[in-house]
C-alpha cells in the first residue's frame, strides 16, 4: 500500500521494532507447544540428558504406544467426543430454537421471556445450590450432566437472534402463504439460511464441551465417565502415572522418572493436537463470532 | 410470579386469539423459558440456604433458618480474609497488566509491513484460547519444573545457577498466573481492537501524512485516540470482576506449597461446600461474593454513565 512512498527512518525504526516484536510474540506462542511435541517424540532417557531445542534426536513413538495402550484415557476419548457431538447438536439446536421464537416482533408476550433471560446473564445461582440441583434431578454422575444444563446458552442466543432479524421478512411471508408452519419455516427455511451463524455458534458450543474439566471433576465421581481433560489432569499428577508404571515396557522402567516426564509431553500432544490441527480451517469462523458479539456489545 | 407469565391463561381475548394462532412459536420458546428456571431462577432461590442450616435430608423446606450466622461466622474466619485478599490481588494484577496486552498487541499487529508475516502472528496468537486450560496449566507446570525447559535454558543462559521451584514459591504464583493468562488470552482479546482500528477512516492518516506526521505520531494521535473509548468501556466491564476469582487458576496452578497466594474465594466455597459438605456456609460465601460482584457492577455501570453517557445497560 505505501510502498511507493520512500520509507523514512522512523519508518524503518517501527517496522523493525514490530517485526521484531511480532517473531518474539510468535515464538512465544508456538514453540512452547512444538517443544512439547519434538520431546514427546524422543527417546525419554536421552531427552532427560536436556539440549533438546529444534528436533527430536532419537525418534520414538514409544511414549505414545504407552498411552494408547491405556484403556482409561481411550475410553474418555471416545466419551469426550460423544459428549461433544451430542452437547453441540443438541445445545445449538435448543438455542437456535428459542432464540428464532424470541426474534419475531408477533410474540406474544416476548419482553417478559426477554427479561426473564437477560436477567440471568447478571446473576447466577452459585456452584453449591446448583450441584444440590444436579442432585436432586438425579443428573450427578450421569452422562447427562454433561449434555442437559448446557442446553441453553443466553449468549449464543444473542448471537442468534441478531443473525436471525436481519434475514428478509418475506422469506417467512411466503412460506406462510404456502401454509406452512411456525417450526416448519424455522427448521426448512431458516436453518438452512444460517449456516455462518449455526457454525460459528457450534463452534463455540463445541470448544466448551471439548475443554470442560470442571463438570467431571465435581459433578461425576465415577471415572469410567470422566472427560478427557479431567482425566489428563489426574493422569499429569505423579502418583497417578506412577500408578501406572507397571503397565511399562520394562525398556522404559529403566529410569521410571525420565519415562514419566515423556508420557506426560506425548499425553498433552494427544489431547492438543486435535484442536490444533483443525484450528487453522476453522479460525475464520471464530473471528466471524467474536466481531458479530463485539459489535453487539 | 414466572410460572404465572409462562402459562397465560388469565389474559384477554385478543391476547388469546393471538396465543392460538401462534402456538407453534410458543412452543418453540416456552422450553428455553422452562430451561431458564429450572437452571438459572432455581438456583438462584436456592441461595436461601445461605441463612439455613440446610441438610440434605431436611430439603430446602424443611431447615432451621440461622439467619445471617453463617454470615457472622465467614467474617470471623481468617481464612475467608485471605482468600478474600489473594482473590483482589490476583484480579487488580490481571486489570493492571493483563487487561491492556490485546490493545498494545493490536497496535503491535497492525504495525507489522508484511502481510503474510501479520497474518502468521495474529492467527498463531489466537490459538491458545482454544487450549483447554487444564491442558495449559499442566503445560506450564512441566515446562517451568526444575528440570523443565525454562530452567534448562536459563541454566545454560547462566542466568541462574539453580533451578528454580517455580511452583514451590508462594511469591511467584501471581506473577506466573498474569503471565499464563497473558499467553493465553491476549491474542484473542486483541481481535475486538483490530475490529475497531480497521474502522478508522483512512483519510484520518492520509490527512496526517501530508501534514507530515510520522508513524509513531500516527499511531499516538490517530490509532490511539480512537481506541480509548472501546478500552474504556472494557476496563469498566472488567472492574465489575474485582471479587471473581480465576477458579481454574487456584485449583490447576495452585498447591499446597502455593496455598497462601493461590487460595481464592471459589476454590474456598467449592471445598466447603462440595468437600466437607458445609453446603449452607459455602452458599453464605458465593452469595456474599456475588453481591459484591453485583454491586460492582452496578456502580461500574452507573459510573460509566456518568463519565462517558455510555451505559452498558
Amino acid at each position: 500500500m505505501r510502498s511507493y512512498i520512500k520509507l523514512t527512518r522512523e519508518d524503518r525504526i517501527v517496522n523493525a521494532t514490530v517485526t521484531i516484536f511480532g517473531i518474539v510474540a510468535f515464538l512465544a506462542t508456538f514453540y512452547p507447544l512444538y517443544y512439547l511435541l519434538i520431546y514427546s517424540l524422543n527417546d525419554p532417557v536421552d531427552a532427560a540428558g536436556g539440549g533438546l531445542y529444534w528436533f527430536p534426536r532419537q525418534f520414538t513413538f514409544d511414549n505414545y504406544a504407552v498411552i494408547f495402550r491405556d484403556e482409561q484415557l481411550l475410553n474418555s476419548f471416545l466419551l469426550t467426543v460423544a459428549r461433544t457431538a451430542l452437547g453441540t447438536l443438541t445445545g445449538v439446536l435448543f438455542t437456535a430454537m428459542g432464540a428464532y421464537a424470541l426474534s419475531k416482533s408477533r410474540l406474544v408476550f416476548r419482553k417478559t421471556y426477554s427479561m426473564i433471560g437477560l436477567v440471568t446473564m447478571y446473576v447466577s445461582g452459585g456452584l453449591i445450590p446448583t450441584y444440590l440441583l444436579l442432585q436432586k434431578l438425579h443428573l450427578l454422575n450421569t452422562f447427562w450432566v454433561y449434555i442437559i444444563p448446557s442446553l441453553f446458552n443466553i449468549f449464543n442466543a444473542l448471537l442468534f437472534m441478531a443473525f436471525f432479524r436481519q434475514l428478509p421478512e418475506e422469506l417467512e411471508e411466503s412460506a406462510k402463504v404456502d401454509g406452512s408452519g411456525d417450526f416448519y419455516i424455522f427448521a426448512r427455511i431458516i436453518l438452512p439460511l444460517s449456516k455462518p451463524v449455526l457454525a460459528t455458534v457450534a463452534l463455540f458450543v463445541a470448544v466448551n464441551h471439548w475443554n470442560d474439566w470442571f463438570s467431571s471433576a465435581y459433578f461425576v465421581s465415577n471415572q469410567q465417565l470422566w472427560t478427557l481433560p479431567t482425566i489428563i489432569v489426574r493422569m499429569l499428577s505423579d502418583t497417578a502415572i506412577i500408578e501406572n508404571m507397571q503397565s511399562l515396557p520394562p525398556n522404559m522402567r529403566m529410569d521410571p522418572l525420565s519415562t514419566l516426564m515423556a508420557i506426560k509431553y506425548a499425553t498433552l500432544i494427544v489431547t492438543v493436537l486435535p484442536i490444533t490441527l483443525v484450528y487453522p480451517f476453522i479460525q475464520k469462523y471464530f473471528v466471524q463470532g467474536m466481531m458479530v458479539g463485539a459489535i453487539k456489545a | 410470579m414466572k410460572e404465572a407469565m409462562a402459562t397465560p391463561n388469565k389474559q384477554g381475548g385478543g391476547t388469546w386469539k393471538k396465543l392460538k394462532s401462534q402456538w407453534t412459536l410458543q412452543l418453540m420458546i416456552l422450553p428455553c423459558i422452562a430451561f431458564l428456571i429450572v437452571f438459572a431462577y432455581i438456583p438462584l432461590a436456592g441461595n436461601i440456604i445461605a441463612f439455613q442450616n440446610f441438610k440434605i435430608t431436611s430439603g430446602f423446606t424443611g431447615s432451621e433458618f440461622v439467619g445471617l450466622g453463617h454470615f457472622a461466622e465467614m467474617l470471623r474466619d481468617p481464612t475467608f480474609h485471605q482468600a478474600m485478599k489473594n482473590t483482589v490481588l490476583l484480579s487488580l494484577l490481571y486489570l493492571l497488566v493483563v487487561f491492556p496486552m490485546p490493545l498494545l498487541f493490536a497496535l503491535l499487529i497492525n504495525e507489522i509491513p508484511f502481510r503474510r508475516f501479520r497474518k502468521l502472528v495474529q492467527t498463531t496468537s489466537y490459538l491458545p484460547h482454544f487450549i483447554a486450560f487444564a491442558m495449559v496449566a499442566s503445560m506450564w507446570i512441566i515446562l517451568l519444573d526444575p528440570k523443565g525447559l525454562v530452567n534448562e535454558t536459563m541454566q545454560l543462559l547462566h542466568l541462574i545457577r539453580h533451578p528454580i521451584e517455580f511452583w514451590t514459591e508462594p511469591g511467584l504464583f501471581r506473577p506466573l498466573s498474569t503471565l499464563i493468562s497473558i499467553w493465553k488470552e491476549t491474542g484473542w482479546g486483541a481481535i475486538i481492537f483490530l475490529a475497531a482500528i480497521a474502522g478508522i477512516q483512512p483519510d484520518l492518516y492520509e490527512a496526517a501524512m501530508i501534514d507530515g506526521a510520522g508513524r509513531i505520531k500516527r499511531i499516538v494521535h490517530i490509532t490511539l485516540p480512537n481506541l480509548v473509548p472501546l478500552f474504556a468501556m472494557l476496563f469498566i466491564l472488567k472492574a465489575g470482576t474485582l471479587f471473581t476469582g480465576n477458579l481454574d487458576h487456584s485449583i490447576l496452578l495452585g498447591n499446597s506449597f502455593n496455598k497462601d497466594t493461590s487460595y481464592v474465594i471459589e476454590y474456598y466455597s467449592l471445598q466447603m461446600g462440595l468437600e466437607l459438605t458445609r453446603y449452607s456456609y459455602a452458599t453464605a460465601i458465593s452469595s456474599f461474593q456475588a453481591l459484591m460482584s453485583l454491586l460492582l457492577v452496578l456502580f461500574a455501570n452507573w459510573f460509566s454513565g456518568r463519565v462517558s453517557g455510555n451505559r452498558l445497560f
